[in-house]
Parts: C-alpha cells; structure tokens; sequence
C-alpha cells in the first residue's frame, strides 16, 4: 500500500464526512439572517466546492 | 437607497469623558479631529519636501545642458518628487485631514467607526515617510515614482522604497474601510443616503476606491521587493518573470489611485460652489451617483498607462473606451457645477476663488487625457512632456486647488479664525498663474516630442530651440507656486493666532458641521440631530431638527469685510 | 426575528433589542471586519492574477529549468492536507454553534479540534514545502507557489495563534452568552482562509 493510495482513500473519505457535514451545516445555517450569517454560507458553500474537487482529485478526475 | 435603519436612541448621554494630559490629547489621539490637524501638519512638511525635489528639477532644467545636479541625483529627484507628492502629500491630505475632519460632522457623527484604527492609520504615515527617507544611506529610490522593473530590480532604494509605500499603503487602506464604515453606520437619524452632504458621498466613494485599490498596490510591491532582495523572479524574464506583468499589477492601483486624489476635491467644489453662489446645487443626484459611476470605472482604464509597452491591439481598444467613457460621469460634474452657477449670487471669496480656478484647470486637464486615452495619439505622446503636463493639470489643478479650497473654506470652521482674506487673495493669484506659467507649456514641448525624466535635454535643441526658454519660463512660475505654499501656511499661522473670530457660520453654509461651534467641542454634537432634507436648498429652512445650537433658520453670509482705504477702497 | 437557529440567538437578540448601543457596535465592528476580509481577498486576487499570467505566458507548465521540466505537484498529499484544513473548518462550526447553544464544554472541544487541525494542516505544508523540487528563486512556478501558498499559510498560522487566544480569553469568561463577537469574527477568520485555500488547491493541483 504506496503512501499515495492511503492518501487518496482518506481524501475520499474524508471529502465526504466533511462534505456531507458541511452540508448539512448550510441547510441550516439557510434561514438564518445578518450579515454574518450570509458570508459563513457564501463560505460553507465555497468550502464543499472544496470538498468536491477533493472528492475529483482524489479518484484522479482532476489534477495529475 | 432605502434608508438604513438606525436605532433611535438618545446618544446625549454617550458621550466620553474627555482626554487628559497632553500625550492624550494631541499626540496618541483617537480624535478625527485631532488627527486630521495631524494628517494636515505631516502633509504640508511633505508637500514642502516635494515641492523642493521640484524646484531642484526645475533649476536642472534651466539649461540645456545643466550641471546644478549629477543625472543619478536628478533621477532621484523626480522619483522622490512623484513618490512623495502622490503618496506622502495628496492622498494624505485629501483623505487623512479633510475626510477626517469633515466627513464625521457633515454626518452628525461623534467620531469615525472605529477611532484607535484612525489613530493608526495616522502614525503609519510618518513611519513610512521615515522609511522612504531611510534610504537615503544606500542610495534614494531613482526609476521614478512607478520603480518598473527590472531597471529598478538593481538598486537597493526600491527596497526601501517597496517597505514605505506598503507602509501608507496599509494606512490608506485602514482608513479607506473606517470611512466606509462611518457613512454606511453612523449618520444622523433621517440622514438617508440621498439627503447626505455630496461631500461625504465623494468620501464614500473615494473610501470605497482606497479600501479596495491599495491592496492590490502592495501586493504589487510585495511582488517587487521579494524579487529586488531575495530575488524571486516574479519580472526576471530569463526565470520565467514578465517585468509587463508589474505594470499591471502596478497600475491597477494607481490608475485608481488618481480617483482617490480628485473625487475628495470634487466633493469640496460641490459644496463650496452653493454656499457661494446661494444657489441650490444643480443634479445632486447626476453629482453623487456619478462619484460611484467613476470609483468603479476607475477599476478597468489601467492599461492606458500602457498602450507603448507591447500589450496586444485587442486589449488596447477596450481600455481606450472605457477611459473615454469614464470622461462622461465627470463632464455631468463640470456641467452640473455650471449650471449651480448660473443665475447665482456670487460672491468671490477665496475659497471660491479656488473652486472657480478648478472649473478651468481641472477640464483643462481632463481633455488632455481625453486626448492622451486615444491609442494612436498616446503612442507619441506616452512619455513625453505631454503626459507631464496633463497630469499636473488635473492633480495641482484639480486635487491641490480643491485642497486649497477646502482650507481657506472649513480653516474658520476647524480654529474658530478667518483667515486673512487678503493673504488668501494673494496666494490664490500666485498659486494659479504659478500653475498656468509651470505647466501648460509642457503641452507643446511634450507635442514637440521631448521626453519626461530626463536631466538634459541639449540635443533637442536642433529641433525646437524654443525649448530653452519654454524651460525657463517653467523654472520662474514654479517659484510663485512655491510662494503661494509659503504665503498659505504664513497665514495660517497668522490667522490661528489673529484672525477674526469667526462664530458658528461665517459664510451661510448649511451642512451640519456649519450648526456646531468653531472649533467644534470633542464630542462634536450634544445631541445627535434629525435630519429631514437635503442641505443645499437655500429657499428652505435648515433641514434639521434637535440642534445644539441656536442657528439661524436661513443662514446668511456674514458681511463683506470694510474696504480697506490703503488697497484703493472706499 | 423569524427564524433562529438556536436559543441562544433568542437571547442575543433579546439583547439587542435590549441594548441598541452594543447592537450597533457590534454591527459596525461586523461590516469592518468583513470589509477588511474583503480587501484581504485583494491580496490573493493579485497575486493570482501574477500566476495566471506567469503560467499562460509560460512556454511550458511546469517550466524547464536547466533543460529539465519540473515535475508537477503531488496531488494524492494536498488533497489530503486540503481535507484537513477543511475538515477544520467544520469543527470550527460546531464550536460556534455549541457556544451559541450555551455548550462550553462542546464548544472548547471543537474549538480544540480545530486548533489541532490547523497545527497538522501546516505541518503538511512544511512537509510539501521540503519534498518540492522546485525553488523559490528558481523559476516563475517556485516564485507563485511558495509566495501564494506561504502567504496563505502565514494566514492560517495568525488564525491559530488567534484560535488559541479565543480559547483562553473564552475560557476567563470575557465571552457572555450574548456578547461573542470575537468569536464570530474568529469563525469568519477561519472560514475565509479555508475558502482562500479551495481556490489555491484547484489553481496549484487540478489545473
């Protein structure tokens, strides 16, 4: 088992729990109102596009 | 806009108890009002530094072939010239002492949004000066206020130069979010956006500009000093560098950054020309909305500083019409200041003097770059005496003439003085000719084809012999700029000390700053007002409820000094 | 209010209907804090753009440097390290929203959780930086990766330092139930440099 392979499945892994998470952390974080409470889901939101390009490199979609 | 609420409390009992001890009060002082005093001190002794390089320059000039500097000196002297002027002097004063000042008490504010950030912002400003000044053991910077690589890679002056302008640069911007903050928060109760002082909107705007613009101006410079000292090859072309690249980086600020010199002085035109002409002001809205219109187009003209240095064609049309584009918010300015004017009572007072003199000198300059935003044109007229010209129209005729205005007009304010109106007269006269006779010429020398920075100019004699006493002519009108500097803060310190009294209203304004007394208590206002219209209608009564003081429903100005019988009056 | 998320945010507000001299101070020091998020985005926006035009005005990518191409990043680490950062990001949320539930201990185990992720996530950036083939002065790639990235580790090293204070100053009590400011700010903090961190992972390894 290649340090690689590890690292890959404990990114895929991981980019899901944290993901799924974050998720559902936004969902509801949504009704919330002020100002603060918009950046964190603007924040949240760019942060599971994270985990998705996690979740793309990981399996080699994306990135070398 | 809709209004932004805001809570109705009653502030009369939020008001500090006031500073004590000397260190406190005027030295490490929270007070916009302190520090703006501070801002206008620091700047006035780097506008002085400034001018000097200039008249160095100038006395260089005399000859063709002059030898008062070496040319290594005299490459330090314009950069430090433009260095100083644009970041120790112009932004400092209009931003640092007149948004200080101001802009909080046109508000009906008790300070800015968040006062030890303020004082911060300050005592950056004459650390950085230090740094830049520092270099002076190694060598003072010398590839000219915009330090392109990779000429400026070789010395160690642009590190120096790098670290101080980070330096105000990290100010600028402190200050630029705090004067966000105060407009967005802080105005009085009933103070709509639409009812505010069309000086704070060009704060707002300017604030906005500065908040966002010098960011990117460090990171610029970041770029430029890791590259100058550790050799990072971010602009060394043979390790993958681009030295354009710094141009973009470079002038995506600083194009901005002209927009940070001249909206503060387009907001001081609009309020002087009101109160002196009794007229309402024409298109308040055209005025405030097309401050925004120019913060945010100032954004994307950056590559016309650029059009000679190899950038594609494609890239070259946008830039050039937006940069013609953006002449069109400004011209609604010019046009709507006329109009004000129009069937006005005017009454020619120095500060009106001066609001006049940048209707002339700021459209004049402003054409220029109207002529300098056409790509054809601007590939002859790119580093000449032209481009000289042009932007010492708009910056000392445009910036430093509002600048001037807005202390002969809010001095009485500030001290409680009128300053010696004769006095005023004078520098104004000097001041103006000072200008026509130093920079208009630079028009048709830079037309002619004589370049910009360089210390000798013997072989273009050939060519245009005139060139000699064009020069000459240039070197004697700067002296009666520098005179009319020496004769404003002469009489400054005169008037602080021996000038009438001035009372709450000496010219009839109605801005809010005009219904508390001169100088202002350090609170500002007892009772935060109410403000229920514009301030400009001088048909109306004051638009404002609760005051402190006793003011007259419709400000007069006060009476016309008594003619004196040894200048010719009766 | 209609809608809150918890019934701390009940008493927060209650609050400041109560006190509207400390809601408005709240609020301006919010706008501030965000506006100065905002120009702290500048920054990395500049020093982006140096990338994508060093990078598209490259012959190469990874470029040549002594005849030989750079090899490119190792994408398996950093995606791993970036679950890190992210994953801390989402304990960061827990700790907010357990101190707005009145949950100190949750909240201190959160926020430690955090703390102790950020500390991995810049020991994996150490250990990026030491297995790098490429140097800082070496080439246009060196020179926008290791200042991009140690800009943004520099930042996320500020936000562990200021986690650490908001774990001390929490634990004296200088935090109520309805005065966290510092601690909101320090959410936002957090989030901004995880958010910054997306952008830096994409442009550096999946491009």
């Amino acid at each position: 088992m290649s340090a690689e392979i590890v690292e890959r499945v404990l990114a895929f892994i991981a980019a899901f729990v944290v993901g799924g998470t974050a998720i559902f952390q936004l969902k509801n974080e949504l009704p919330a109102r002020g100002l603060d409470a918009s950046v964190t889901k603007v924040l949240l939101g760019l942060m599971i596009v994270g985990c998705v390009f996690a979740v793309l490199a990981s399996v080699r979609v994306l990135g070398g | 806009m809709h209004a932004t609420p805001v809570v109705h409390t009653d502030h009369s009992d939020h008001i500090h108890p006031p500073p004590e001890g000397f260190i406190r009060k005027y030295v490490f002082s929270t007070d916009h009002k302190v520090i703006a005093f501070q801002y206008l001190a620091v700047g006035i002794f780097f506008l002085m530094i400034a001018g000097s390089f200039a008249e160095l320059i100038r006395v260089q000039l005399w000859n063709p072939k002059g030898t008062f500097l070496s040319f290594s000196t005299y490459n330090e002297m314009f950069t430090m010239h433009g260095t100083v002027g644009v970041w120790l002097v112009v932004i400092p004063l209009v931003t640092g002492a007149l948004g200080n000042f101001i802009m909080p008490l046109q508000i009906g504010a008790r300070d800015v949004a968040f006062p030890w950030l303020n004082m911060l912002s300050f005592w950056l400003f004459p650390v950085a000066g230090l740094i830049l000044f520092s270099s002076f053991i190694f060598g003072l910077p010398s590839a000219g206020w915009t330090e392109y690589p990779p000429i400026s890679l070789q010395y160690v002056g642009t590190a120096f130069w790098c670290l101080a302008i980070i330096t105000i640069g990290i100010s600028s911007t402190l200050t630029g979010l705090n004067f966000t903050a105060t407009v967005v928060k802080m105005r009085a109760p009933g103070m709509t956006w639409t009812r505010m002082p069309l000086f704070t909107w060009a704060t707002f705007a300017t604030a906005l500009v500065n908040m966002i613009a010098t960011v990117a101006l460090s990171a610029a410079l970041l770029a430029l000093f890791l590259d100058t000292v550790f050799h990072v090859p971010f602009f060394e072309a043979d390790k993958g560098g681009a030295p354009v690249m710094y141009q973009h980086m470079f002038w995506f600020y600083s194009h901005p950054a002209v927009y940070i010199f001249i909206l503060p002085a387009f907001g001081v035109i609009s309020e002087v020309l009101p109160v002196f002409c009794r007229r309402t002001i024409f298109g308040y809205k055209m005025i405030a909305f097309s401050s925004l219109a120019i913060a945010i187009l100032g954004f994307a003209v950056w590559a016309h500083h650029m059009f000679p240095s190899g950038i594609a064609p494609w890239l070259q049309l946008p830039f050039m019409i937006v940069t013609y584009a953006i002449g069109i918010p400004t011209g609604l300015k010019v046009f709507s200041w006329l109009a004000t004017l129009w069937g006005g009572r005017i009454q020619f007072s120095t500060p009106m003097l001066y609001a006049l003199a940048f209707l002339i000198t700021f459209t004049f300059g402003g054409i220029t770059g109207i002529f300098l935003a056409a790509v054809p044109a601007d590939l002859h007229e790119h580093g000449s005496y032209f481009v000289v010209g042009h932007f010492h129209y708009v910056v000392a005729g445009g910036s430093v003439i509002g600048f001037l205005a807005a202390v002969t007009f809010w001095f009485p304010k500030a001290t409680g003085r009128m300053l010696h109106e004769g006095l005023g007269k004078l520098g104004f006269w000097l001041f103006v000719i000072g200008l026509t006779g130093t920079f208009l010429p630079m028009h048709w020398l830079g037309l002619e084809g004589l370049p910009r920075r360089y210390a000798s100019y013997e072989y273009f004699l050939a060519r245009y012999p005139d060139v000699v006493f064009w020069n000459r002519v240039e070197t004697v009108s700067s002296f009666f700029m520098a005179a009319s500097v020496a004769i404003l803060v002469i009489n400054m310190i005169w008037s602080i000390r021996r000038g009438r009294a001035s009372g709450i209203n000496p010219w009839g304004a109605r801005t809010l700053e005009w219904t508390i007394s001169s100088p202002p208590p350090y609170y500002n206002f007892k009772k935060i007002p109410t403000v229920f219209g514009r301030p400009y209608d001088y048909s109306e009564p004051l638009p404002y409820r609760n005051l402190d003081n006793d003011v007259d429903a419709y400000p007069a100005p006060m009476p016309a000094p008594r003619p004196n019988p040894s200048l010719g009056g009766r | 209010m209609s809608a809150l998320n918890s019934p701390l945010e009940a008493v927060e507000a209650r609050y400041l209907d109560v006190d509207p001299v400390y809601a408005e101070t709240r609020d301006i020091r919010l706008l501030g804090f965000v506006m100065a998020l905002g120009a702290d985005c500048v920054l990395f926006s500049s020093f982006i753009f140096a990338y994508l035009y060093l990078r598209t005005a490259s012959p190469a990518w990874p470029p040549f440097v002594g005849g030989h191409q750079l090899p490119r990043l190792d994408t398996a680490f950093a995606a791993l390290n970036s679950m890190v950062l992210f994953g801390s990001g989402v304990t960061m949320h827990y700790a907010l929203e357990n101190w707005k539930h009145l949950k100190k201990q949750a909240f201190n185990g959160w926020l430690a959780a955090t703390i102790v992720l950020g500390i991995l996530f810049l020991l994996g950036q150490g250990h990026e930086y030491l297995s790098a083939q490429m140097t800082w002065q070496g080439s246009s790639f060196g020179a926008s990766f290791f200042t991009l990235t140690g800009m943004h580790g520099f930042h996320v090293l500020v936000g562990v330092c200021y986690l650490i204070v908001l774990m001390i100053q929490s634990n004296r009590g200088v935090y109520t139930g309805s005065k966290y400011f510092g601690l909101t700010a320090g959410t936002l903090y957090w989030h901004f440099v995880d958010v910054i961190w997306v952008f830096l992972f994409f442009l550096f390894y999946l491009w």
